[in-house]
């Protein structure tokens, strides 16, 4: 599909290895990669890899969950989001309170999972309420103001978040509420608490969004996103609702946050505002810049390169933590600003993406600049 | 509330308004250019700061050295406080900035928000994760009293310093050369290169200007407060952008007054009583009810062809904003034909329950009117102002200087 509707200007630039790579169906690269993905604990089974390497995939998925998530906004609909963290946090905190120690509560897992989407998501649906009139800079600002407003009121707010210590102990998630003492047995096996079930779990998780967000965005509701994205008003005089359209696109990539949330707090079992910086909704970003804003694929690879790949090589070289995010940071950051002045469009671009992103080619505009200035000088030649 | 207190609370807040204002010119001025938002402005910043401590560092000076090497010192770390930042500012420009022009608007400030991460790290990687502190001098603790109020001089320096660079700055853009290229560019980039701006220098020389008063301000952090960590450009140029913002971006005096407002708001927010923050509550809704009893029905009814402005017409529209609740709620349930009369129930009814929503907060905190707001939540207070302003007036207090739809 890719191969056949790319410019002609693309094609012409294209190496024999980009054309044989272009030519494997799409089917296939997504069966590759989820066996891989789903072939990955089995090695640690097999005692090929460490179970920290394990532990690294799991953050890694959720981290993709994440991406996929900010993508709705801001690759699919042109909205920046800097304080996309803060559904995160909002999901883990309802998770860690439903389900720890901290006030004697235990509901059972999907339960839990639910009621912190849904917390997400009217999270979302308040904030976008007064800022989705204002124009994309100011936002991104608004958003990141929010996202600061989150993680200070969670520090401060003692007696429900435990301030900056944060909430311990969360229990491991089970599928079913109580069960009768007699299915004791049965009831450890809906217990999910080691990495390769955790890993597993959040897998299915991307592989259905994966299936869900591909289908959504070639609806009626994706295309209606991306006009918007690529020209508000000529949406709006198509007769697209901007307002419902985008607040649909703010709620649910909130809900993916507070989803996100829900099994990262589970899964790390202690959370604190430390996992909530600005410095997190900047990684989101970056890792949907780097894959290809409003590609599917492409912000799953940009996740897990992004994630997976520093935390691997660390793992590898065993170096310190804090100079290793020193680094880690000053490398994102180069990254962001390389892949916006060279490839804005993402290692795997989406198709629409790419066109517009090349909309205004600065080198063009050079050109007919100067071109105009030769007719000026030709001019004068002609008046002497 | 003694009087004492409230002096030192507002020169406490005049002080950190005229820090925030320095920062916030170069944000606004790139603004008003460009369109844009330099995010990684307060690195510039801290960079300035930073320059300008270790220069002193560097040169050893402690309290019992003789004012002049003192003088001669603060002399020199002014004078790197001001040039590192400028060709740090120009070479993020030219690298980072510069070949994303004419993108859409969320391209450029993704480049800068890149662009604050790595001059962040790289404050880390150069200076060290540690805040950098300079030793106590002679200047730094001296006071004088006021009214036998205690000051510190420094804090009286810091403002008269910033007064007189804003001052300079306003001659700069309205009555010199390249003043005008600036205005010019900022009106139409292209028509201006018609007239033949040289638009790329000039885009050039206002990052210089607003990276030099971001250095100052680094400078004057740092002999204020005697440290700054690594990563206190992010709150600061926050901060900053409030105050753009608050006073309308684009607008110089715009952003002194909005940074003026914003110190004051920070720092009586949680050093006076609630019952003394009641009264400003209570000023605002004094406002906000002269707005809607008296401006914005004037101002719907000047929309208003002659010929319907009947008497009766004139009544109804009144009736809308003075009675809103009753006759605005009214009259949108009654789903009026007349579209301006409908406009001005909505906008009656939402003007009433700002206002409604004004005296509840005031008759709280009049009932707890002995507490205070805990210094703990004082940084909330900045992004608290600045999602409000975005919000319900994104244009500012004075206005945009760009004429431009939000």
């Amino acid at each position: 599909m890719g191969a056949t509707q790319t410019t002609p200007v693309r094609e012409a630039s294209r190496s024999g290895l980009q054309d044989v790579l272009a030519r494997v169906p799409r089917w296939a690269w997504w069966t590759i990669s989820i066996a891989i993905a789903a072939g990955f604990p089995l090695l640690n089974l097999a005692g090929v890899v460490e179970t920290a390497w394990l532990r690294v995939g799991v953050v890694s998925l959720i981290f993709v969950l994440l991406s996929l998530g900010l993508n709705i906004v801001m690759g699919e609909t042109g909205l920046l989001n800097l304080g996309y963290i803060a559904f995160f946090a909002f999901g883990s905190y309802t998770t860690a309170l439903l389900s720890s120690p901290k006030f004697e509560i235990r509901w059972p897992f999907l339960a839990v999972v639910v009621v912190s989407t849904l917390v997400a998501m009217v999270a979302g649906f308040l904030i976008s309420l007064p800022t989705l009139r204002l124009r994309g800079d100011y936002l991104a600002i608004v958003t990141l103001a929010f996202g600061e407003i989150v993680r200070l009121t969670i520090i401060n707010l003692v007696p429900l978040t435990n301030g900056p210590n944060g909430v311990t102990g969360i229990y491991s998630p089970r599928l079913f509420a109580d069960a009768k003492p007699a299915l004791e047995g049965v009831q450890a096996w809906f217990i999910i608490d080691k990495p390769i079930e955790y890993y597993y779990l959040v897998l299915v998780c991307v592989i259905v969004l994966a299936v869900l967000l591909t289908n959504l965005k070639n609806s009626r509701v994706g295309r209606a996103w991306n006009a918007l994205r690529e020209d508000e008003l000529a949406a709006i005089s198509s007769g697209i609702t901007a307002v419902r359209a985008k607040m649909l696109s703010v709620v649910l990539s909130a809900g993916i946050a507070g989803f996100a949330g829900a099994l990262f707090a589970y899964y790390s079992n202690v959370i604190s505002p430390e996992s909530f910086l600005f410095m997190q909704s900047v990684i989101v970003v970056c890792m949907v810049v780097l894959g290809g804003m409003g590609s599917i694929p492409g912000v799953i690879l940009g996740a897990i390169v992004l994630q997976a790949l520093p935390q691997l090589i660390r793992e590898a070289a065993g170096a310190a933590r804090s100079d290793f995010e020193v680094y880690r940071m000053l490398i994102y950051g180069i990254l962001i600003v390389v892949m916006v002045i060279f490839r804005p469009e993402g290692l795997l671009p989406d198709k629409i993406f790419r066109r517009e992103a090349h909309e205004v080619d600065p080198r063009e505009l050079e050109m007919t600049r100067q071109s105009l200035f030769d007719l000026e000088e030709g001019q004068k030649d002609l008046e002497v | 509330m003694s009087f004492d207190h409230i002096m030192s609370v507002t020169i406490g807040g005049l002080t950190v308004g005229m820090i925030y204002a320095l920062i916030a010119l170069g944000y606004t001025m790139v603004y008003g250019v460009l369109k844009f938002i330099n995010f990684a402005h307060g690195e510039v910043f801290t960079v300035g700061g930073y320059v300008a401590a270790f220069t002193l560092l560097a040169l050893g000076i402690d309290q019992n050295s003789p004012w002049t090497l003192v003088a001669g010192a603060v002399a020199l770390a002014l004078l790197a406080a001001v040039l590192v930042p400028m060709a740090l500012g120009f070479v993020i420009e030219r690298i980072a900035y510069r070949p994303l022009r004419g993108r859409s608007r969320i391209i450029p400030l993704l480049s800068a928000i890149g662009v604050s991460i790595v001059l962040q790290q790289l404050i880390i990687i150069i200076f060290g994760p540690k805040p950098v502190t300079i030793p106590t001098l002679a200047i730094s603790s001296a006071a004088v009293s006021f009214f036998g109020v205690n000051i510190r001089v420094l804090a009286l320096v810091i403002i008269a310093v910033s007064a007189a660079l804003m001052i300079g700055l306003t001659y700069l853009v309205k009555s010199t050369r390249i003043g005008k290229a600036m205005r010019a560019t900022s009106q139409d980039m292209e028509a201006a290169e018609m007239m033949g701006i040289d638009t790329n220098r000039t885009i050039a020389f206002t990052f210089l200007v607003g990276s030099a008063l971001a250095g100052i301000g680094g400078l004057l952090v740092v002999m204020y407060y005697g440290s700054l960590k690594y990563d206190a450009g992010f709150l600061y140029g926050l901060k900053a952008f409030t105050s753009a913002v608050l006073g309308g971006i684009g607008n110089i005096p715009g952003a002194v007054v909005g940074a003026i407002v914003l110190g004051m708001t920070e720092t009586y927010g949680v050093s006076v009583d609630l019952g003394f923050l009641a009264w400003f509550v209570v000023a605002g809704l004094a406002l906000g009810l002269y707005v809607q009893m008296v401006k914005a029905p004037q101002r719907r009814l000047a929309h208003i062809a002659d010929e319907r402005r009947t008497a009766e017409y004139e009544r109804s529209i009144m009736n809308v904003y003075r009675l809103a609740p009753y006759h605005g709620i009214k009259t949108l349930l009654a789903e009026r034909t007349d579209a301006l009369l409908s406009v001005s129930a909505a906008h009656g009814v939402r003007l009433m329950a700002g206002n409604v929503f004004l005296a509840v907060v005031a008759a709280v905190m009049f009932a707890n009117a002995s507490m205070r707001i805990d210094t703990r939540w004082q940084p909330v207070i900045a992004f608290a102002v600045l999602m409000v302003i975005l919000m319900f007036r994104p244009s500012g207090i004075l206005g945009e200087a760009v004429t431009e739809k939000v």
